[in-house]
């Protein structure tokens, strides 16, 4: 069983969670032309490497970033938003 | 023992003839480069060979011939797809498909099965009942029927899953197919290598060199070569290339876990797929069921198995097949599946000249490899996107022009 | 007072024993020989209690301001004056179930007609389960993943966690008593996939008389 912390709840199963994409910045809506949006809705950077993802437990739908290598599987890190561990 | 063995253990040589030739140095240039000795990759070089009359082709593999998904992938071949440039596509291949043995005069072990895939809902029934009108508007071989019919093809079957998933209805799909996989990539390497194409394994491409937006060369593990073309087709590797290059793409990596069980007497002959359960499995001809669920729930760059695929799964099996729970699991493995956000994969030209992708092709690419192999000979060899593929490109998603194969994709294969 | 139905009725109702209208919910309050299944392993359904939730930056100091000691570390629980309980699920966010003898629920739903920012209440339509019995951990280690003999129950734990899939609030209360909350929809199938496997471990369904 491969474990994921969570920051609230502590060491779970990782079938507890799911992921939701690397953490990136949103272009403004507002001021974005069509094919920068379209780049950022699609467009991932999908090579392997150290990534901080969005994660969720979601028993508890506790939103936090995780800091893994997408090629090892290692979890370095789990955080909340806005705290940096 | 027959003599012919004892003669050949006693004798240095080999016995037989190797499927092709161990070129022992790359060349300084060629006219086209290949990265990726998979299926995709060694079809196109031979359709460059045999139909373009282009020979001075290097195919470079960084491990061996077909040890990528082609020789992960659980090999189900069909064309019922959902949307019609889906459904054109793949048909096409099937069709090529049915002549490959006598071409490579090599047995594939093709075998005609017919595919089922499972109805447990109102709603997955109605989702198959508008496939089955796309698929017979295109003329192919695709039907609803009903539990009766389904339980007739496969006695076996428990068609109440345990009484909390009765099946309603299924598609039947009578073209449905497996072939032998490791026999596709030998045969078309063999193929190529017969007409003058060099396949180097043990070749790793590091870099590609690029001038005002032109390829110009490659570097490799084994040294540098100048080309005005190359192919990726690298399946589970393609952001890595692409990283090289410096295009963006959405394909991102997650595993694809499969397993067979101990041979048996054959009691399946066609091929079942479950979305709601997650399963799909087939019998082959040694007599193992080759068995796979869905992708892996998150991105990952590695071919590890886990034993909550193997429970999971085992699970789902138990509830169609519930006279299978004595039966051992022998082998369990990945294969890094390129995944696109609307299931169809990402082929021809791309921004950059001189370089062509076949990627994208995920969970279900196998059944595709004559097809691509074919219209990216063609795409390379005229600078041009072959009509079949025009709707693959990577621009599409710029342009908000997704194809929309989710529904028909998803646990299909 | 409005009628309300179990999420596990339907799997109860053919069981004889002794039924009571509680909180406007038929119950099963008792069956025969359910003594002794209690002390090895037994299941019964609680979800006739009254709860009220809430959540939001502003919840906790809310609650206070109504009189509640709110637990003040995430994923703790402390008793409610009269028996019942108030649980912190995360950081901000409270369960808050009564006993047969309170009804902070019912004041709260009221209150909560005029709240302030940041304090939004949360519908309670749960499934409501007790455990009891010296066998929960056979019970518990076949259908979820969380290790509970690490917890000390001094220290009050709240686990949220998966149980055969489903999404549960789980509260052990003594060793041989373990609450648990999920959501009323997927009440009939937890139900069902628990009292399968209770049985299977020489256990069965039980009154709820003896557990509240
Ligand atoms: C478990 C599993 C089950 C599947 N089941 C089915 C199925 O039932 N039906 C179906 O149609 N499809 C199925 N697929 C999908 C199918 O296997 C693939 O889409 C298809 O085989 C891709 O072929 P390919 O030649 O493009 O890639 P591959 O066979 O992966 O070949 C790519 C090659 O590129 C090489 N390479 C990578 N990077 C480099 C580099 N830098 N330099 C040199 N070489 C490099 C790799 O070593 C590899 O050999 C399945 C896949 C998996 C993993």
């Amino acid at each position: 069983m491969k474990l994921m912390t969570c920051p609230v709840n502590g060491a779970r199963s990782i079938s507890e969670f799911v992921c939701a994409g690397e953490v990136r910045p949103i272009p403004d809506p507002n001021t974005t032309n069509d094919l920068a949006w379209g780049a950022f809705v699609f467009h991932c950077n999908g090579a392997a490497g150290i990534k901080q993802e969005w994660w969720c437990h979601t028993p508890s739908d506790t939103w936090f970033i995780a800091e893994r290598n997408t090629q090892t599987d290692e979890i370095l890190r789990t955080y909340l938003w806005g705290e940096v561990a | 023992m027959p003599f012919r063995l004892l003669k050949f253990a006693l004798s240095k040589d080999h016995p037989e003839p190797r499927m092709f030739r161990q070129p022992d140095r790359l060349k300084s240039s060629y006219d086209a480069v290949i990265i990726g000795g998979g299926g995709h990759g060694l079809a196109a070089a031979y359709y460059l060979a045999r139909d373009h009359d282009m020979k001075n082709i290097a195919v470079l593999e960084k491990g061996y011939i077909g040890g990528g998904n082609t020789g992960r992938n659980t090999t189900i071949i069909r064309s019922n797809y959902l949307t019609p440039e889906g459904v054109k596509f793949y048909d096409e291949s099937v069709r090529l498909w049915q002549d490959l043995s006598q071409d490579f005069d090599l047995n594939l072990f093709y075998s005609n099965r017919g595919h089922f895939t499972l109805a447990h809902t109102d709603a997955s029934l109605r989702t198959m009942r508008w496939r089955a009108e796309v698929n017979k508007h295109f003329g192919i071989d695709s039907e609803l029927v009903d539990p009766a019919e389904v339980q007739k093809a496969c006695p076996m079957m428990d068609m109440t899953c345990g009484g909390h998933a009765p099946i309603l209805g299924a598609l039947y799909h009578a073209p449905g197919s497996i072939a032998r996989h490791d026999a596709v990539a030998w045969g078309y390497g063999r193929g190529a290598d017969l007409r003058g194409v060099e396949i180097h394994q043990q070749t790793e491409v590091l870099g590609i060199q690029i001038e005002s937006d032109r390829v110009t060369g490659i570097e490799t593990s084994h040294g540098t070569i100048s080309t005005p073309r190359v192919l990726c087709a690298v399946a589970g590797s393609t952001p890595r290339i692409l990283d090289l290059v410096g295009l963006r793409s959405p394909i991102y990596i997650h595993p694809l876990q499969a397993m067979v069980s101990e041979p048996m007497k054959p009691w399946l002959d066609p091929i079942i797929v479950s979305g709601s359960l997650h399963v799909y499995v087939s019998q082959t001809a040694r007599g193992e069921l080759v068995m796979g669920a869905s992708l892996d729930p998150y991105e990952l760059h590695s071919t590890r198995s886990t034993l909550d695929f193997a429970e999971g799964l085992a699970a789902h099996m138990l509830e169609l097949f519930p006279f299978l729970s004595h039966v051992k699991v022998v082998r369990q493995w990945a294969g890094m599946a390129d995944m696109t956000p609307d299931f169809a994969p990402i082929m021809g030209k791309t921004s950059i000249e001189g370089f062509y992708l076949d990627s994208g092709w995920g969970t279900w690419g196998f059944k595709a490899t004559p097809v691509c192999g074919k219209t990216m000979a063609y795409t390379v060899a005229h600078d041009r996107n072959h009509d079949l593929i025009e709707d693959f490109s990577l621009s599409r998603f710029e342009n908000y022009e997704l194809v929309g194969e989710k529904g028909a994709a998803s646990v299909g294969h | 007072m409005m009628r309300r139905i179990s999420p596990n009725h339907d799997r109860l109702q053919s069981l004889s024993g002794t039924w009571r209208d509680i909180n406007g919910m038929p119950s099963l309050m008792s069956i025969p020989g359910d003594e002794q299944t209690a002390a090895h392993l037994g299941i019964a359904d609680l979800s006739f209690l009254t709860r009220f939730g809430v959540k939001g930056a502003g919840a906790a100091a809310w609650l206070e301001s109504r009189d509640l000691e709110v637990p003040d570390r995430p994923n703790t629980w402390r008793s409610l004056p009269d028996g019942g309980i108030i649980a912190r699920l995360g950081l901000t966010e409270f369960l808050i179930e009564d006993s047969l003898h309170s009804s902070f629920a019912l004041r709260l739903a009221e209150a909560c007609q005029h709240v302030p920012d940041r304090v939004y209440p949360v519908l309670r339509q749960d499934a409501a389960i007790v455990l009891c019995g010296t066998a929960i951990p056979d019970l518990l280690q076949q259908t979820c993943s969380v290790h509970f003999q690490s917890f000390s129950l001094n220290d009050h734990p709240v686990i949220l966690t998966l149980i055969v899939g489903v999404s549960v609030t789980i509260i052990p209360i003594a060793p041989d008593r373990y609450r648990i909350w999920c959501d009323g929809t997927f009440g009939a199938y937890l139900w069902e996939t628990l009292a399968t496997i209770v049985q299977e471990l020489g256990g069965g369904v039980v009154g709820a008389d003896r557990l509240i």
